[in-house]
């Protein structure tokens, strides 16, 4: 019985705290707008999706690291403001910021128009190339031979909206709700083959070279940019001049090099 | 200009939410109908197996208590391939609900059975019972009544519990909202309604096993028991 109560006042209460969620954040923007208050309040709110090598990761003594990592920083720095990072795992890119949990995504979320229509992209400051990777030993050479295979996606993810539209009928697609687990069912044999970015494919054949995990083919190459809510207009505007000269001067491409190990292609502007 | 929200697309999507909540239902029922049969068994063995057995049962029940299930499923998915042994998600998911709801139902169900009076159990061998009839009528049946209402609370609650089975790819109401969410970024609208969802068949089972309860457990007989 009592049990039951407690279930009864839980729900209602995670219901009510859901909703209010969303009031407030409309109130601060009617008054000023968020880049005003990151101003002010001197502390502005990023992504930090830490499972997501090269873009984020934990370093040695538990800190965040990686190239949309240092990104952020650079942007932070770059505002004169302080910094707080959200963590999030890919599935809670988005709706952290929606809920106003975060000011700015950097999450390596690549730019495309289905997710243009409820949050706004900012222009490019990195692009990458998702790869279908698995052991030796699975015979993949293109699109067409994944029938029959089993694939694991990551949801919320590049791969997951470009891996399905390639794939021929017949192929055994598994979702899973973070890159961990992903990266797991590969190396425990759970899955053929896995679709991610060759970066976080590189990374993992770098660091289990007894797996034997090889690239097989490149599905699609993209662009990733920050994002902000549709609402946001000026802080929008702000990164987008952020992103022009950090281009311009040398220090996208500086960052971009260090981590993933690569040259930065050229970047257009959105 | 705050969130809009646009409930257009969920109701696009509502046979695949419908279809979501079946395969949550339908894991939860199986997981529990195996998991009853398990925790009958362990609850047996407890009271009656000889002590190497009885402390191998009491060893399954306080580790599948102790650790959490999300954890249990890693390792019936993840790490049970390196020894060779490779489920399908769905499977692992339901082996693992099925074990877990087996350990909590066996130690609702022991209570249950501890509540028998000694005497019941002599006056039946008195009688002249065989020692399975005696298990069957004498403490099973009267343990099942006893420990009814705190069974059917663990099955709802292993049922909204299932929403971890997502974690290791398996199929439900969870991976089928996080699956459309991700696709329509309408975290807000798919995640209300997903719970609304949940809600509503947690309401609706704990109706159905109170109307199950009644006619398993007629009052007449309830009283008898007492």
């Amino acid at each position: 019985m009592d049990r039951r109560k407690l279930f009864g006042a839980g729900g209602a209460a995670g219901i009510v705290l859901a909703a209010g969620v969303v009031p407030d954040q409309a109130k601060a923007q009617d008054s000023m707008s968020v880049l005003d208050r990151i101003q002010r309040d001197k502390k502005v709110r990023i992504t930090a999706e830490v499972d997501s090598p090269p873009f984020g990761i934990l370093d040695s003594s538990g800190q965040p690291d990686g190239s949309e990592i240092a990104t952020a920083r650079q942007l932070a720095k770059d505002l004169g403001v302080d910094l707080e990072f959200v963590q999030v795992n890919a599935t809670q890119r988005i709706p952290a910021l929606l809920a106003g949990r975060a000011d700015i995504a950097i999450s390596s979320l690549s730019i495309t128009t289905d997710r243009a229509k409820t949050i706004a992209f900012c222009s490019p400051h990195g692009a990458l190339s998702i790869v279908v990777c698995g052991p030796k030993k699975t015979v993949i050479t293109d699109a067409a031979s994944m029938a029959g295979k089993r694939i694991a996606l990551t949801r919320a993810t590049l791969e997951e909206a470009t891996v399905p539209k390639v794939a021929p009928k017949g192929t055994d697609i598994v979702f899973f709700d973070d890159i961990a687990a992903t990266i797991q069912a590969l190396l425990s044999g759970q899955v053929d083959a896995a679709g991610m970015s060759a970066f976080a494919a590189k990374s993992i054949a770098d660091r289990n070279p007894g797996a034997a995990i090889e690239n097989k083919f490149t599905v699609t190459t993209a662009y990733y940019s920050p994002v902000v809510r549709q609402a946001d207009e000026s802080l929008r505007h702000w990164i987008d001049t952020w992103v022009f000269v950090n281009s311009r001067n040398g220090v996208l491409a500086g960052i971009y090099e260090k981590y993933t190990g690569v040259a930065l292609p050229p970047l257009p502007v959105i | 200009m705050g969130y809009v929200f646009q409930f257009g697309v969920v109701w696009d999507h509502r046979w695949d939410l419908l279809y979501g909540a079946w395969l949550t239902l339908r894991l939860a029922v199986a997981a529990s109908v195996l998991g009853l049969l398990l925790a009958c068994l362990v609850a047996y063995a407890r009271q009656n197996a000889p002590r190497p057995v009885r402390a191998a049962a009491a060893a399954y029940v306080e580790f599948l208590r102790n650790t959490p299930l999300l954890v249990q499923l890693f390792v019936l998915y993840f790490s049970l391939p390196m020894l060779g042994l490779r489920l399908t998600a769905d499977t692992a998911a339901l082996i693992g609900l099925s074990l877990n709801f087996g350990a909590y139902g066996s130690e609702i169900l022991r209570g249950g059975m501890l509540s028998i009076p000694q005497g019941q159990i002599e006056a039946a061998r008195a009688l002249g019972l065989s020692a399975w009839r005696i298990f069957r009528h004498v403490v099973l049946m009267p343990a099942l009544n006893v420990a009814y209402p705190a069974l059917a609370s663990q099955f709802v609650l292993m049922m909204l519990g299932s929403s971890v089975v997502s974690a290791i790819s398996a199929t439900d109401l969870t991976a089928i909202t996080n699956t459309l969410q991700s696709t329509t970024f309408r975290s807000f609208e798919f995640y209300f309604v997903a719970t609304a969802l949940y809600l509503a068949m947690a309401l609706a089972l704990r109706f159905a096993l109170g109307l199950a309860y009644r006619v398993l457990f007629p009052p007449a007989l309830r009283s008898g028991t007492a």
